[in-house]
């Protein structure tokens, strides 16, 4: 019998089972792998850089550049260092992703919810909508747009509404404030931004105190009107002290032979195709994603909504969207991204972003080394998408889960 | 709970040593990697046997714009840089259809030259030195041009210098591009450029008015400006403000192959001093030495050491014709119709005949 139990004994798990083991072995051998197909990788790109004797560094980046660049919000000027008209190509990036993820997330919501719409042809419209953009290749969609645009009168023969609208093809300009003077507009904006904060502060505080103590004290006027009266005062004091306004609207106005547009803002033809073709893209998948975000809060919640009395429109905005944000916030960061990096075919329709001027730079300054700025520059980009689009969906989750 | 440590120990070690034996095998591996390099190497050093071994010549060339390549009716790619390519498949394969053509933008060129995929870069490529020194080499200037600008007539301006604040139309990645920041600040005009990757869509920014003015080279504005419906609404501007000496570009690091193509150039340059045309290419001695050793029949140029064969100047001007056969075709009467007589891509010399004409900038080796 002791025998017996003896043999019965716990043995001990063999090596090739013990979980540990095969945890922390197949951590070591992908970390492994990881590190020498990434070496390789780098080995291999620094033999062919040396073997084909192709030109590498970064001292071109002081160098003027020496290069028109087509469109740009920054002051340029063909002197202006490589890496100013970097920054310069990079902003006319950052202003189509901004812009184009704004509209498109508004767009897609509203047709997204659409698509859910008891209402036979508004949710039909809304399928076409989705089916026809998602549908065709980005490319395509950016030509197509870009011809659109070019339908339109060239600037000579443009449309000028009221003396402060032009349309034509090479833009829409409008009136614009402009600073009078760089310092003077830089403090006034940190005014202005402090007196919107301010603003939310009293509101804050009247809105708690309202539910203290029951008393409407108008949480939002007192905030707006606090808002603006500091802003104004802000803007008074510093007009007597620098002598003249921070800003003053400048008007756009035809000039010289050709007509070109100067003064006020002008958003260039080639940006409203692009953001045109981008914003009508990227909505058909947002849109999606909003329905699946929808379809995915149990029936429950609308059926009890309703049946304590919220209307349709108020069951969605208070009860069914909220809950619907936690799915769809995450592969909305993704459409993001993607409209982002989808910006860099803006060469295709003549916009100067990016890529595009990153091309045009390699014909002076050396291509590896340009294309590994512009990766790094897509990158941190999309990474301060992620990290804010990361923040608000943490914010956006259930509490508790 | 230390039985389990042991284990985690050991199990690292194992696997240490397993690394070693790896690590071991990825240097073995090199070692290999090294012989293929040289042996790459070897055949590196001679692209021309790739390219036979290969039996067909890969050319970057371009399909977009009449006279230098664009589709005919019947959907072959025709022009001036697509014969030269030709010229080069006939002398080192005998077949002047032996090749394939990869149609990349203008900015794609110097990428394209410098990985060496291709064996031949030609598409109006101009010549500067930076690209000598950067994409690959320069083999000879096969057509002189300058950089100009088209206008519509409704402007009413007569020359460049009224460009004033006007916006132009330019392709990317082309010296144009370069040259017009140049010509703008020495004249004060504050020119904006709008840059468009592909030429189809500078053609069709321009035409609709969204640029006032489109600026490429001369030649290639005349050639584009012959396909508008409304080509007399348009004018080229009398200024030309740069250099633009067009040619064919090898890869960097192989000077047989440099060789072998800067002799397919100077063979339709001196087809055509010699008055040897694609219909009348002699087979037998002729008795005059200079077409004798041109066409192979007697002496050398230097077929052998280039490793081409001996009659290749006859399989060049059988299939593709002289260098002015090139440019009538493509570029003279039979395409855009540019003029050529007593212009800079006439002949330099005539060597024997009379009738030849003279005075122009085109001319190679002697072949000697």
């Amino acid at each position: 019998m002791a025998t017996v139990l003896r043999n019965l004994t716990y043995q001990g798990i063999p090596v090739w089972r013990n979980i540990f083991v095969i945890q922390w072995a197949s951590q070591i051998l992908s970390g492994v792998l990881v590190v020498v197909l990434v070496s390789w990788f780098f080995v291999n790109i620094g033999n062919a850089i040396q073997e084909r004797d192709i030109p590498y560094g970064f001292s071109f980046l002081s160098r003027e550049y020496q290069t028109p660049i087509g469109q740009h919000f920054l002051d340029y000027k063909s002197s202006d260092s490589f890496l100013y008209a970097f920054v310069v190509a990079a902003t006319n990036t950052i202003v189509v992703s901004i812009v184009g993820v704004i509209l498109a997330t508004v767009l897609g919501i509203v047709v997204g919810v659409s698509r859910m719409s008891g209402n036979w042809i508004v949710s039909k419209a809304a399928l076409v909508y989705i089916e026809f953009f998602r549908n065709v290749p980005l490319l395509l969609h950016l030509f197509f747009w870009f011809y659109i645009v070019l339908a339109l009168p060239p600037v000579r023969q443009g449309y000028v509404i009221a003396q402060r609208l032009y349309i034509n093809n090479g833009g829409v300009s409008f009136p614009w404030p402009s600073p009078t003077n760089a310092g003077l507009a830089a403090t006034w904006v940190l005014a202005a931004v402090a007196a919107v904060i301010i603003g939310s502060v009293v509101r804050r505080r009247l809105t708690q105190r309202e539910r203290e103590t029951g008393q409407s004290s108008f949480p939002l006027v007192a905030g707006c009107a606090a808002a603006v009266v500091i802003g104004a005062a802000a803007w008074l004091i510093l007009s007597a002290a620098g002598g003249a306004a921070p800003f003053v609207i400048s008007q756009p106005e035809p000039q010289g032979t050709f007509g070109r547009i100067s003064g006020g803002f002008t958003v260039p033809g080639g940006l409203i195709a692009l953001l045109i073709g981008l914003v009508t893209y990227t909505s058909s998948f947002i849109a999606e994603i909003v329905r699946a975000g929808i379809q995915s809060v149990g029936r429950g919640q609308t059926e009890a909504s309703r049946a304590v009395g919220l209307s349709a429109m108020s069951t969605l905005r208070d009860i069914t969207f909220p809950q619907a944000l936690r799915v769809i916030v995450p592969p909305l960061i993704s459409q993001c991204l993607n409209l982002t990096k989808n910006s860099s075919l803006a060469g295709a329709i003549g916009y100067s972003d990016l890529t595009n001027v990153a091309k045009t730079m390699t014909q002076t300054a050396p291509a590896v080394s340009i294309f590994i700025l512009i990766m790094a520059a897509y990158l941190a980009m999309s990474l301060t998408y992620s990290l804010i689009g990361n923040l608000y969906n943490r914010h956006k989750r259930f509490i508790g889960s | 709970m230390r039985k389990e440590f042991y284990i985690v120990v050991m199990a690292i070690l194992v696997l240490l040593v397993a690394l070693g034996a790896c690590t071991k095998e990825v240097e073995v591996i090199k070692e290999v990697e090294v012989i293929k390099e040289v042996e790459v190497e070897k055949s590196k050093t001679s692209r021309l046997d790739t390219v036979k071994a290969r039996g067909k010549l890969i050319c970057a060339s371009r399909n977009d714009v009449p006279g230098y390549g664009s589709l005919d009716a019947s959907g072959n790619n025709v022009g001036f840089d697509i014969d030269l390519c030709r010229a080069v498949a006939s002398a080192v394969l005998g077949d002047p259809s032996a090749i394939e053509v990869r149609y990349i933008s203008a900015s794609e060129r110097g990428p394209t030259i410098q990985s060496g995929e291709v064996d031949v870069l030609v598409r109006t490529v101009t010549w500067t030195t930076s690209r000598d020194s950067q994409w690959g080499n320069y083999v000879q200037t096969m057509f002189y041009d300058g950089q100009g600008f088209m206008v519509n007539k409704s402007l009413g301006i007569s020359s460049a210098l009224e460009l004033k604040d006007a916006a132009v139309c330019v392709t990317q990645g082309t010296t144009t591009e370069l040259n017009l920041q140049d010509y703008s600040n020495q004249n004060n005009l504050n020119i904006s450029a709008l840059t468009f990757e592909d030429t189809d869509a500078v053609v069709a920014a321009y035409q609709s008015g969204q640029c006032d003015a489109f600026t490429n080279d001369r030649s290639q504005l005349a050639a584009l400006g012959s396909a508008f419906d409304n080509r007399d609404d348009h004018v080229i501007l009398p200024e030309t403000i740069s250099e633009e000496p067009l040619g064919p570009v090898v890869p960097h690091g192989d000077d047989q192959w440099f060789d072998v193509v800067k002799t397919v150039m100077a063979v339709l340059v001196y087809g055509e001093a010699y008055g040897v045309s694609s219909g009348s290419v002699p087979s037998s001695a002729t008795g005059d030495t200079k077409v004798d050793r041109l066409l192979g029949i007697e002496g050398s140029f230097g077929q052998e050491s280039l490793g081409i064969s001996q009659t290749a100047a006859q399989d060049i001007l059988k299939a593709v014709g002289n260098y002015g056969e090139i440019y009538d075709r493509n570029l003279g009467p039979g395409g855009i119709n540019l003029p050529r007589e007593n212009g800079r891509n006439a002949l330099w010399a005539d060597a024997t005949c009379t009738d030849c004409p003279k005075g122009g900038q085109i001319y190679a080796a002697p072949l000697r």
